[in-house]
């Protein structure tokens, strides 16, 4: 029975190609793009899930609160760690302070390679059971060991046997190969770990125990709790932990921030990482969700082209319904046929969807900037491959299943049978539904693009172009940085030097302990700091609204700040050039110029207020070279490097243009940005499909009346126009519910930003043009070919 | 009795007014009889045959099909009645395009669920006695019109109908294939299938042993 099902079914999708074509097409389309999405979410939901003790780590988390707003990051001091492990390491299995995940310079003999590592207490080999392929995991507790993944181990010594050979980390840390382990999953926060070096030999190098408190949160803490300890209990008991620790120290100011120590599942962190205020409120979860019903809504799009195309062709099917009744088929068995058949264009679909996948991998790993994988050994995916054909087809395959098997013999034999008001008013509703989700799509993907350009135009107050820097490895480029800019200057093709602390393009430091006339005592403030070598302001060429810039001639501004307007503002100051502000017990500054606004942190929010001061020596981390607006750059590179390795010969030459370093900042938004256009052209796409498949149907349908129009002297263009109306009637009703959905979802996603576009008309009027012609321009094809028929032939058929 | 029925009324609701399909219809029908239903276009011929193959509901009156009351039964009954007992001849044929003529005789049977050897059996045995076996594994759209009503009936006789219901069934045939089709009814007659046909020739009408005319949805 089932067989003779499918064959009728095969030989009705062989006799009309066109048709077939467009029906498996379509649902391949949407099959694709749901099997890439989802496997995309499951990448994401599985993020870090490989290691086996998923469910007990957790990340160290500090809550400050300053100018009564809260802000939750990772930094930790030091020393929290041995509190944790001594006090509390009743409920900690593990407890491991690390430094930040970085890319080191590491030397064998005379290979130097850069690869991303990171120094961390031993525990993390136990934490995140790494799988060692030679050496044992407690390794670390030697500080002149290193522990090397097996690509590493590759790259830096082939073939040789690595055990025991010496690495040296940077310039100046020698150690030796106590370990290799398989490579950490690269879909996780430690993927990138591709080295670890013990947390003993940076603190011993860096001579942190001397200089660093517990008011430097420089560090991360790791945790992995005992058994039958619990998140939320150990997160209570801790939370006081650094406040207690501060309060009777030597900076009583530093306790104004009011420090809550907190864990953080790493179940949490991949996907809920965003803390608003002190609570954890969401993150790339939302980004998951979001595309997830983007999968979702693709999908069904192509189904209703299913359903659409199916109970269209009902007039045909009837007489076939119609017969199988009268020889004895009940509406079940005819249930299960016209599922069967969705079935079967459902399986080919899928298949061709799989090639699709195969295709449009590469494109998309590129695009979402992930490495996707199907796993085609694991059964799972074959249950869910199965599950996900079977919901496709009864999905698409019900309704017309349950519509066509209704039909009464009597009826549909007899000839006047009534197509049904019912089913064409559910179809154009289905099409409405379909080109509401279109320009939706259409709405959101120019906002997004929209509001990436408004953000890119933003004046940044200073100028990057031809502006570098170089990432300072070694104190030899900081102790002769006076006698190292001159030979730099030496050529003329390098307009300025200077060094600083941070980058223009990100300057994250944040100081307080400030006071000032004026000053609010209750004021818990906090202000972005860079400091730099003379000459910085120059090199940026940022604009003084007020005073002056650094000068040589002034000894004085030894202790000076240059603030931004911002500043000013929030420091209610009148005059601020003249006026004093006492920082810590640094020293008593006078402010002795105003600049100009810049962007210097996310380009998507407001700017906060700055000080800039002049530092030498230590702290300062990158070199920032200025090349000649008319110099040849490649002539201008050759110098440097060979300037700079002079001063600093172990290290590899690398260097960054800002203009580069800017642009980072819209990765995020523009890959987001270029995953819904592709998706909004597949909804498109889909959608012209169904139209295409129901123009031609209405098209043959009337082609009766078409006939009887012409002859009676209709023109080609009158017919062309009564045919494409209704449709673009349908259009504009699906406009008039994009349009406010549109607005409600992109205006809460703008809200995001500080620094956003109003959503204006023009955006809507796009979309709803957008989507007009490119309805027209289906439709037209089979309205013009309808229409342009020799009315002998259609009148003849009947 | 096959089938009797007694003041059988179907109306439809038109503008207000009831319009008569079929007016107080009574009728005795008994086993091996071979009736022909004739009267002009919209007398009611095709709805009568409709009612009797229960293809059709009807507002007034009481059916008996071989000692059931048809009036009475829910849906799934009578689907249940008419497909066990009676085969159904269009004029337009109405063979499945898609499905082979083996496979078009071979429906019914799947439908009944009998089992496959015993189905190739007497697809077969149809085949030969209608002398179509060379044609099996054509689709109906390469047969001329006689043949495909050729199949036509040997579809409808396949499960062993005691009654046939044929509407016009030459009335796309020329006259040569409408005659053999009617010989072919005659010879089943002979062999006591019941039959019951629409027709507008008087020469087809012949064949039967009893003609009912109708006017306007009356017996006259």
């Amino acid at each position: 029975m089932f067989k003779t099902y499918l064959k009728a079914a095969w030989r009705n999708m062989l006799e009309k190609k066109g048709e077939s074509i467009l029906n498996i097409g379509g649902l391949a389309i949407g099959m694709a793009a749901a099997l890439l999405i989802g496997m995309w979410v499951v990448s994401e939901l599985s993020f870090n899930k490989e290691f086996e003790n998923y469910d007990r780590i957790a990340q160290v988390m500090q809550s400050q609160t300053f100018g009564g707003e809260i802000s939750t990051n990772t930094f930790q001091p030091m020393q929290l760690a041995p509190v944790l492990r001594d006090t509390y390491g009743d409920y900690f299995k593990q407890v491991v302070t690390g430094s930040f995940t970085n890319a080191m310079l590491l030397t064998v003999g005379k290979k130097k390679v850069s690869r991303t590592g990171n120094f961390m207490e031993p525990g993390i080999t136990e934490m995140l059971s790494l799988k060692m392929m030679q050496g044992r995991r407690d390794a670390l507790n030697d500080p002149g060991s290193i522990l090397l993944s097996e690509t590493t181990a590759n790259t830096l010594f082939g073939n040789a046997d690595p055990m025991g050979k010496v690495v040296k980390i940077g310039t100046t840390m020698e150690t030796q190969v106590a370990g290799i382990y398989e490579d950490i999953p690269e879909n996780s926060e430690f993927g990138n770990l591709t080295f670890i070096a013990p947390w003993e030999l940076l603190k011993i190098t860096a001579n942190f125990e001397e200089r660093v408190g517990w008011g430097n949160n420089w560090f991360q803490t790791y945790v992995q709790l005992e058994d039958g300890a619990d998140f939320s209990t150990v997160s209570n008991l801790i939370k006081d932990v650094k406040y207690n620790n501060i309060k009777n120290g030597d900076d009583p100011s530093s306790i104004r921030t009011k420090p809550v120590i907190h864990l953080h599942p790493m179940e949490k962190w991949h996907l809920y990482s965003k803390f608003e205020n002190g609570v954890n409120t969401g993150g790339l979860i939302e980004r998951v969700w979001l595309f997830g019903i983007i999968g979702v809504f693709i999908l069904l799009l192509a189904c209703i082209n299913f359903m659409n195309l199916s109970t269209a062709k009902s007039v045909k099917r009837a007489k076939e319904v119609g017969i199988r009744k009268t020889i004895g088929s009940v509406k079940g068995q005819l249930i299960t046929q016209f599922l069967s058949e969705a079935l079967l264009l459902v399986t080919m679909a899928f298949a061709i969807s799989f090639v699709l996948v195969l295709l449009a991998r590469p494109f998309f790993n590129e695009l979402t900037g992930k490495a996707l994988v199907i796993p085609w050994s694991t059964p799972l995916f074959w249950v869910v491959c199965v599950c996900f054909v079977l919901t496709t087809a009864i999905i698409s395959g019900s309704y017309p299943a349950f519509y066509l098997s209704s039909f009464e013999p009597a009826k549909v034999l007899k000839g006047t049978f009534n197509r049904g008001q019912g089913a064409s008013r559910l179809r154009k509703g289905l099409v409405v539904f379909q080109f509401s989700i279109s320009i939706v799509l259409i709405i959101g993907t120019i906002t997004i693009f929209s509001q990436i350009e408004y953000v890119k135009e933003r004046p940044v107050g200073y100028d990057r172009e031809q502006l570098l820097y170089v990432p300072i490895t070694t104190s030899g480029l900081i102790t002769h940085f006076d006698t190292l800019r001159d030979e730099l200057l030496e050529s003329s093709d390098i307009a300025e030097v200077a060094a600083s602390d941070v980058l223009v393009t990100g300057t994250f430091t944040t100081n307080g302990g400030f006071d000032w006339k004026g000053k609010d005592p209750n004021m818990s403030e906090q202000f972005n700091t860079l400091r730099a070598t003379h000459g910085y302001g120059e090199m940026i060429d940022w604009e003084i609204k007020e005073g002056r810039n650094f000068s040589k001639e002034f000894k004085s501004d030894s202790l000076a700040f240059i603030v931004n307007e911002t500043a000013v503002k929030y420091m209610g100051l009148e005059n601020p050039v003249g006026e004093y502000v006492q920082w810590g017990d640094i020293g008593n500054f006078k402010i002795i110029g105003v600049i100009k606004d810049m962007v210097t942190q996310s380009p998507y929010d407001e700017v906060r207020p700055m000080l800039f001061t002049l530092h030498y020596g230590d702290f300062l981390n990158f070199i920032n070279i200025k090349i000649g607006n008319d110099s040849n750059t490649k002539d201008a590179l050759a110098h440097i490097e060979s300037v700079l390795q002079k001063y600093d010969p172990e290290s590899l030459f690398t260097y960054t243009f800002f203009d580069e370093e800017y642009a980072r900042n819209f990765i995020n938004e523009e890959r987001m940005a270029k995953l819904a256009s592709f998706f909004s052209l597949l909804a498109i796409l889909i959608s012209c499909l169904g139209i295409f498949g129901l123009s031609a149907f209405v098209a043959e349908q009337r082609s009766k009346e078409i006939g009887i129009r012409k002859v009676l002297g209709a023109s080609v263009l009158g017919l062309w126009k009564m045919l494409s109306k209704d449709f673009i009637l349908l259009v504009a009703l699906s406009s008039c519910i994009a349009v406010p959905l549109g607005y409600h979802y992109m205006n809460e996603w703008v809200q995001e930003y500080s620094y956003r576009i109003a959503i204006s008309w023009w955006i809507f009027a796009i979309a709803i043009l957008g989507a007009l012609v490119i309805t027209l321009l289906t439709v037209s094809f089979q309205a013009f070919k309808a229409a342009v028929i020799n009315p002998i032939k259609s009148l003849r058929t009947e | 009795m096959l089938l009797e029925l007694n003041n059988i009324f179907k109306w439809v609701q038109q503008g207000g007014q009831r319009v008569f399909l079929l007016k107080d219809i009574n009728l005795k029908v008994a086993e091996g009889e071979f009736i022909s239903v004739m009267g002009p276009s919209g007398s009611g011929k095709s709805t009568l045959l409709n009612v009797i193959g229960m293809l059709d509901g009807f507002n007034e009156g009481e059916y008996h099909f071989m000692d059931e009351s048809v009036h009475t039964l829910r849906e799934k009954h009578r689907a249940e009645l008419y497909k066990q007992y009676i085969g159904f001849v269009f004029q337009a044929y109405h063979l499945i395009d898609e499905l082979t003529v083996y496979e078009n005789l071979e429906m019914p049977l799947l439908y009944k669920k009998i089992k496959g050897s015993e189905r190739k059996a007497m697809v077969a045995d149809m085949l030969d006695r209608f002398n179509i076996v060379g044609k099996k594994d054509l689709f109906p759209t390469q047969l001329s019109g006689g043949q495909q009503q050729l199949v036509g009936v040997a579809r409808a006789l396949i499960s062993k109908p005691k009654l046939i219901l044929a509407d016009e069934p030459t009335g796309n045939l020329n006259s040569k294939q409408g005659q053999d089709i009617m010989e072919l009814f005659k010879q089943l007659n002979n062999e006591g299938v019941t039959i019951i046909q629409v027709t507008h020739s008087e020469k087809n009408a012949e064949y039967g042993s009893r003609i009912i005319q109708l006017l306007d949805g009356r017996k006259v």
